[in-house]
Parts: structure tokens; sequence; C-alpha cells
């Protein structure tokens, strides 16, 4: 038993031996362990630093995954993903650490050239440079993990820079105790003086491997505790914040339609081919520019959320699912990124996906309606899968996903929300199939060339397919929106190939002016407006490159005759919600567009606004996606989206 | 004072066998003058402590035997060196006259050589030649200038006047601590133990050997010559632990260096148990 002793010498001495390495059951064994009996400097560098590299594999590959999930959104959508991640992050700052390490110590053998004082301050400076590089970027991690959180939370932000220090400074210490190993090792070989008394020898006995793993059970403990804890409070049922609904009593139907050009719209309305469209862009309406990318996840995205992709988190179509991952990355598009996707495709640690509702940070209108109590529902709009069953109260989602697993039937996928919906579609799918084939069978479509002729159809009961999913919800939702991408289908897939002769191309805007003509007899019994419902349609000029404008039009008792305004495609969603009767959120990006409403009913409902719409729900899906992942890449890029 | 563990007096048997298979004590004058200090009485610590660590990590104890006696062999003749009248000059060694006042001075460096070179031909006939090159690079760390030669030199130099406490250090780890550490080392390697558990073993007998000598230190202070089979006093010029500490903060540190050792063997769990009775031997056999 050890009695404690008020000597002053026996303290200093005690001090004085732990410097000479006794006494001590650090982390110096573990790390020099594996280099005992090495003789040559780059031997001892090299398994020394494996070693530092195994630390900072355990102590740093949470942190940075913690960091990572908030920076990517979609990356990490559960406790799994968060292993995974920080399993693959752990080998990078491993491999990282064992390149760094070898390299410092091997440098600061050479620096030192075997001289006792510089050899003891090097070593203890490529330590401090370790710890204060670590601690740096632990804390900058925080920061960006916790963005809006930092002091508030002030004990969490304790305890996280606590667990930064106590990782920094064991790294530093790894490696301050390694280049000194490194070092006085060169300078035995070299036939140096000899370090004062040190040799390799007191680097490579000290302190016990089971104290290493503690701490690092203990700081990985600590790092997850703070991935689950410093989440953003969302996915909780107090989440939503009360919506308080000044209800004008109007049902609102949105149709989206992908692919529509105003120029092609304003000559057919001109010879009456298109009446039904006539009426519902009857009122004139908001133009808005669209999203330069003429990426469609991405800019229906923006119109759903009223947010800018940096915020609601689609940047792109195509994503990457890393192995082992349920989440995906949204990988860059520039050259070098797109040879790394390559790469990494190559050798399967990742494979190509599409954008997903897992991406989606901010919550789309339908989301919010129905948080406000409200029945929403939603068909086939981008990133609507995997559709968040958020309860009785959520929304009615049939999702980008919904009609592949229809075709198959098996067990749900969250294709589908809620599984009820599900139950009876897929009874009636024959049945809407059919319905869907006969309205396609139309007449208007005429066309000689085959290839024209297949995608016409295709699109025609693609449209239709939509639109006869949207009859069958149950009871009339206060909140309808379609997406119809029919029509972008055929105009991208007629005209984006380029190349063809006048003719043929002349004969293909004759297919894609029937296709117009098609979905206005689509449209016109689905939108035939009833007192006390609103239609809105909004368009975008689709994946073709054009000069095109995005619109955005309302018609129904409420909506302002002949106007014309400037809008953004972020103001489509406040819009919407203020016809609804609710009130827009501060978060938000965009605007309600008042002028599209009479005078009257903007007296009666002025627009009120709240702070937040609270976050949106992640990880709530129980979509793993793995199953059709690999038909919903197909589909998309038999329709041309995905290259 | 706590009695020598039980388990010793076995392994003492197996090493005191092979040390008389390898020196008998018949023959030509250096080869009784070898087995005079080689076979005097001894608690055989060094080499039971390679046989513990040899078997801890796996290995059986007639395969270590002769890694035991090569590290009491590098002993001995240490033990015949340090008392030379140009070194210590010491007249007594394990309650006898010391090898030089038995044989003669030049029989006694005589027969220390011959020690030390039977103790790297042991290992290099005992052994295959991968574990017998690691064990020879062991032997050859604990006698060189960094272990016996180093500590015995730094004392031979210091004697007579003032030294730094680092100093002091040097000589002891020299003089004691290497040898601790390479008959552990050595006990790892015939063990097949890997690379973790021998820098456990060396951790733990670091912490060992200066406790040992810190000990010894104590020992000369106030220990009781029938049973060290010293003079007691005979360091008196000299600076010690003692010095420094004093001869409670002496046993206090040895205690806790003990203690550091013990720690040193967790990765071993129970199977260390006798690991920790030497060790507690170590830090109670005059206190």
């Amino acid at each position: 038993m050890t009695r404690d002793t008020r000597d002053g010498r026996v303290d200093d001495l005690r001090r004085q031996l732990r410097s000479l390495g006794y006494l001590d059951a650090g982390v110096d064994r573990f790390v020099l362990g594996s280099a005992r009996g090495a003789r040559g400097p780059s031997t001892i560098a090299a398994l020394a630093s494996v070693r530092v590299g195994l630390l900072a594999a355990v102590l740093l590959g949470p942190a940075a995954a913690v960091g990572i999930a908030s920076r990517l959104p979609g990356l990490v959508t559960g406790p799994r993903d968060a292993v995974v991640v920080a399993l693959y992050l752990g080998l990078i700052f491993g491999l990282a650490a064992i390149a760094f390490t070898f390299v410092v110590s091997t440098l600061a053998a050479r620096l030192a050239d075997g001289d006792v004082r510089r050899t003891r301050w090097i070593s203890r400076g490529a330590g401090t440079l370790v710890t204060a590089g670590c601690l740096t970027y632990l804390t900058l991690w925080w920061r960006s993990a916790n963005a809006g959180l930092a002091w508030s939370a002030p004990v969490w932000t304790l305890f996280a820079i606590g667990v930064a220090v106590a990782i920094s400074l064991l790294l530093g210490h790894a490696v301050s105790i390694t280049a000194f190993a490194v070092m006085t090792a060169r300078a035995r070989s070299s036939g140096g003086p000899d370090a004062d008394g040190v040799s390799p020898t007191d680097a490579t006995s000290r302190s016990t491997w089971r104290l290493v793993l503690l701490a690092g059970v203990v700081a990985f403990a600590g790092a997850a505790a703070l991935l689950v804890l410093t989440a953003p409070a969302s996915g909780v049922p107090g989440d939503r914040p009360p919506l308080a609904v000044v209800s004008p009593g109007l049902r609102v139907k949105v149709i989206a339609i992908d692919g529509f050009d105003p120029d092609v719209f304003e000559s057919l309305r001109a010879t009456g081919a298109v009446p039904a469209l006539a009426q519902l862009l009857s009122g004139g309406g908001a133009r808005f520019f669209p999203d330069q990318t003429r990426d469609p996840a991405r800019a229906w995205s923006t119109i759903a959320t009223g947010q800018s992709p940096d915020i609601h988190g689609v940047r792109g179509l195509e994503t990457r699912r890393v192995a082992g991952l349920q989440g995906a990355l949204m990988p860059g598009s520039g050259g070098l990124a797109r040879a790394l996707n390559g790469t990494t495709d190559l050798v399967r640690l990742t494979r190509p996906s599409t954008a997903s509702g897992a991406e989606l940070r901010t919550k789309p209108f339908w989301e919010v309606a129905a948080d406000a109590g409200m029945r929403a529902a939603v068909v086939n709009w981008w990133a609507t899968w995997p559709a968040i069953g958020t309860g009785a109260s959520g929304p009615l989602v049939i999702s980008d996903r919904a009609t592949l697993r229809l075709e198959r039937g098996g067990a749900l996928d969250a294709e589908i929300a809620p599984k009820e919906l599900y139950d009876r579609l897929r009874v009636e799918w024959r049945v809407l199939t059919q319905e869907a084939a006969q309205t396609a069978g139309t007449p208007l479509f005429h066309a000689a060339d085959p290839e024209a002729s297949v995608v016409l159809r295709r699109s025609a009961e693609l449209d239709a397919l939509q639109i006869a999913l949207s009859r069958r919800l149950p009871e009339k939702p206060d909140l309808i929106a379609v997406y119809l991408p029919g029509l972008d289908v055929v105009q991208h897939t007629l005209l984006g190939a380029g190349g063809s002769a006048a003719s043929t191309i002349s004969a293909r805007l004759d297919n894609i002016r029937s296709y117009y003509r098609y979905l206005d007899l689509l449209l016109a019994d689905f939108t035939r407006s009833s007192p006390g419902e609103i239609v809105i349609v909004v368009t975008q000029p689709g994946r073709l490159a054009s000069a095109a404008r995005g619109i955005f039009a309302v018609t129904g008792v409420v909506a302002a005759p002949a106007v014309n305004v400037e809008a953004r495609a972020v103001d489509v969603a406040p819009t919407i919600l203020h016809v609804l009767g609710l009130p827009v959120s501060r978060e938000l990006s965009g605007n309600a567009i008042t002028g599209l409403f009479l005078p009257s009913f903007m007296a009666r409902f002025p627009v009120r606004d709240v702070p937040t719409y609270g976050a949106r729900p992640a990880g709530l899906s129980t979509g793993r996606g793995d199953a059709l992942d690999a038909a919903a890449l197909e589909r998309l890029r038999s329709l041309g989206y995905v290259r | 004072m706590i009695a020598v563990p039980a388990f010793v007096a076995d392994y003492q048997v197996s090493i005191d066998a092979e040390l008389r298979r390898l020196v008998p004590d018949s023959g030509a004058t250096v080869q009784r003058a070898m087995a005079y200090t080689l076979l005097a009485p001894s608690k055989r610590v060094r080499p039971v402590l390679t046989l513990l660590s040899a078997e801890i990590c796996g290995g059986r104890r007639a395969p270590a035997l002769a890694a035991s006696a090569a590290i009491e062999l590098v002993h001995a003749a240490s033990l015949i060196l340090d008392d030379l009248p140009s070194m210590d000059d010491a007249p007594l060694r394990r309650g006898r006259p010391a090898n030089h006042k038995e044989f003669g001075e030049a029989v006694a460096i005589l027969a220390a050589f011959a020690l030390l070179n039977l103790a790297f031909g042991t290992v290099a006939k005992a052994y295959d030649p991968a574990v017998a090159s690691k064990m020879s690079a062991v032997l050859s760390d604990a006698v060189g200038t960094e272990g016996l030669v180093g500590g015995q030199a730094g004392d031979l130099l210091a004697a007579g006047q003032p030294i730094e406490f680092e100093m002091l250090e040097r000589i002891h780890r020299g003089k004691t601590g290497s040898l601790f550490v390479a008959a552990a080392v050595a006990g790892g390697l015939v063990g097949g133990g890997h690379a973790d558990a021998i820098a456990s073993l060396s951790a733990y007998a670091k912490n060992l050997g200066l406790a040992f000598q810190i000990i010894d230190d104590l020992l000369d202070v106030e220990g009781d010559p029938a049973q060290t089979g010293k003079a007691v006093r005979a360091d008196a010029r000299r600076t010690t632990f003692v010095s420094f500490s004093g001869v409670e903060g002496a046993r206090q540190l040895a205690a806790e260096l003990c203690e550091t050792a013990d720690r040193a063997l967790r990765p071993f769990g129970r199977r260390a148990d006798q690991l920790r009775e030497l060790s507690a031997f170590v830090a109670g056999r005059s206190i």
C-alpha cells in the first residue's frame, strides 16, 4: 500500500522517476510496444506510427463522423450508418496519422542529430504540434456540428471540449514519444552521443495497453454520446411547433408540370388547342427563373421547401451510396469529382444512387400542412422516398418510387405512406394501369417515328398513372401536390440528343405539341375547379437548355385576374402555405406572393409568420432501398435522367 | 521480512541443476572459479524471472532453462568483475570471500570472461537461429555500455563525489535494471510472447529492477550482514538512493515501483500471480 508523504524530496524524485520512464502506466507501451527490439530508427518509426494510427482511428473516427454527418445531410441515416462512417473516417485518419507520425519522427531524428537537448525539445515540439492541430480540428468540428448550440448548451460544450482535449493530448503524447524513440535510436545507430542516458528502452517500457484501450473506449463513448445528444432536436414529437391555422376554407390542388415551355404553350393557346391549360393559366401568374443546373431533384425540392439547395440539402439527382452505408453522399460535379466517383464505383466503394428524402433537411409544404393538422398528400414528387411515417397526422405520400413498388408488390419499403394506402392501391393496381394505358392510348399521338411513338406513349402512361393514383386517395385532402414528368421526358428524349435532320426535328416538335394537347385532356377533368378549391400550376422548363422561365399560376375564387408578377422558385411553397391559412416561417428563403390573390382575400387573410416550422424529422424512416435501388436507377436511366 | 515465495524453491532447483550441468564444480582452476561464484547460494531472482516470463507467455519451463542460465551466467560474471580491487574492491560476496580473494585476481578475471562467453554459447546452442539472435542482442544490450558495463563505469566515475539523481538512476539501470529487463524479455522471447506481452514484461522488470536496487541501498544502511552477505555501510562513501530520499522516502518509492510493476502485468491477468509474488518478495525482502 502506498503511503502518502509530505516529504518534498520524495515528490521531486517521483517526478524525476516518471520522466525517466518509471512509475508510469500511460500510453507509451502501447505505442512503442511493437517497436521493442527493433534496431533501426526507420523500423521503430514505422512500427510505432502504426500504433499511433490505431489510436487516431479510434479517437478521431467517431468525432469526425459527427462532423461529416452534419455537413453532408443524408449520409448518416441512423446509428448503423454512424458506425460505418466512423469506421471509414477512422481508417482515413488512421492512415493519415501513420504517415504523419512516420514523417515527423523521421525528420525530427534528422534535426536532432543526437543532441540530447534538441532531442527532448523536438520530440515535445512534434507532440505539441499534433496536439494543437488535433484540438483545432476538433474544436472546429464541434462548432460545425452544433451550429447554433455551442455555449447555449454549456455543459455539453464543456464536455465536448474536455473530450477533445483528452484526445488531442493523447495523440500529441503518442507522437512525442515516437519521435523521442526514433531520435534516440538514430543517435545510437550513428554512434552519436548517448542521449543523456536515455535510450529507446526508456521509451518502450511504459504503462499498460489496457489504460490506453480504456481511454479509447471512453473517448469513443464520449463522441458517440455527443453524436446522439447534440443532434438537432428533430424527429421527436415535441419538435412540431404549434401552427395556428386561420383557414379560408379552401382546398388546394398543386399540379407540377416539368418540361413546360411557355412559348410553345402560348402558340397552342392561340389556336385553342389547350383550353384546359389555358383556363388554368388564364389569370396570368408569377414568373420565376428556374434552377440553372436543370437538375430536377434539386429544382423541385427548392420549390417544395421554399429554401435554396444549400439549405434543403438536395443538391443533385445523382448521389453515391457508400458501401455499408444506408445514407447517400452528394458528390461534386467537377471533373475531379467525376473521376473520383468513377474510381470509387470501380472498386465498389461507392455505387450510383439517386437523391432521396433522406437528404432533405427542411420540410416540404405538404409536411408543414400535415403538421398543422391538415390532410395533405403528395404524388410522385422528387425526393419523396422514403415516405416518412410521422404517425396518423402525417401526409399521404405516394413517393417517386411508389410505382416501382406497386408493379413488383412485396413488402413496403417506405415507398408509400401510410401502409393501408399501399394495401389499397396494390389491390387496385391492375385497374389503375389499365386505366392509364387507356388514357395514354389517345389518338392525339400519331407519330411516324417509332422512337417518338414509344416515348409519347410511355410518358403519357406515366402521367396518367399519377393522376389515377391521385384520384384513389382516401377522402378529399386539403392539399394535394402531383408531379407530372411526362412532358419533360418527351421533350428531353426527342430533342435532347440533337443532330437530327430538320424534318425530323420539325416532326418531333409536332409530337411535343401533341403532348401538350394530351396534358390538356388529362388535366381537364382533374383540375376542374369547384367552389372552395384552388388549383395551382407550377411549371419549369425541364432539363433542356432554354431561356424559358417557370410559371406559378393560381386559379380559383381567390385568384387575382390577369396578374403578371416576378417571383422566385423559393416563393412557391410559402404562397401555397399561405393560401391554406398557414403562417409563413421566417426561416424560409421565400415569401408569399400576395399579388396572386384578390385584395379582399389578402385583407381577410393577411400573411402571418412564425419563427420556424421545426426541423424535419430524420431517421424515422424504415426505408432501406436496397431492393429497389437498382430498379429505380435503371428506370431513371431509361427516362434519360441519369447517364 | 517476507520469505522467498514457496514456488521459487522449485524453480531454484531446476536452475541450479542447469547451472551445475553447464559449469561443474571440478576440473581446471578457472572452471572451479566460475562455479565458485555461479553456484554460491543465491535466491536466483533473475533466472526465476526468466522462467516465469516464459511461462506466462505460453512457454514451458524446460526450454527456458538455457535462457535463465544465460542470465545467471552474465550476472555471476558481473559480480566477479564488480568485486575486483580495481572496481569496488569488495571482500565478501554471497557470504563468502569474493572470487578474487579465493582464486586471485587474474583467475577471477578469466572466470568472469568465461562465464560471459558461456552465456552467449548456451543461448546459441539451445535455440533456433531466430530466437538465439534476438536473445544475443538482449544479452549484448544488458552487458554493454547501456547495461552492466555502462552502469559500472558510471559507478566508478561517481565514486567519492556527489552525483545528480539522473546519474544515479543511470548507474542503477545499468547495473541492475538492464539485467532484470533482459531476464524478463529473454523469457518472453523463449515463451513466444508477442510484442505487447514482452513490452509489459519489460515494464514490469524495469520498475522491479529499480525497486530491487533501492532496497539494496536500504539494506546497506540498515540491513543485517548475516542476511545480506555484505558488509553494512559498504556504500557509505557513495551517493545512493537513500541519499536523495531518506530511508522512509526510499521505502515508499520502492513500494510504488513494485506497485507499478504489478500494474504492468494486468494484461496477463491471474497468470502473472507468481510474478506479483516475486515483486512482493522484492519489495519486502528487507523491510
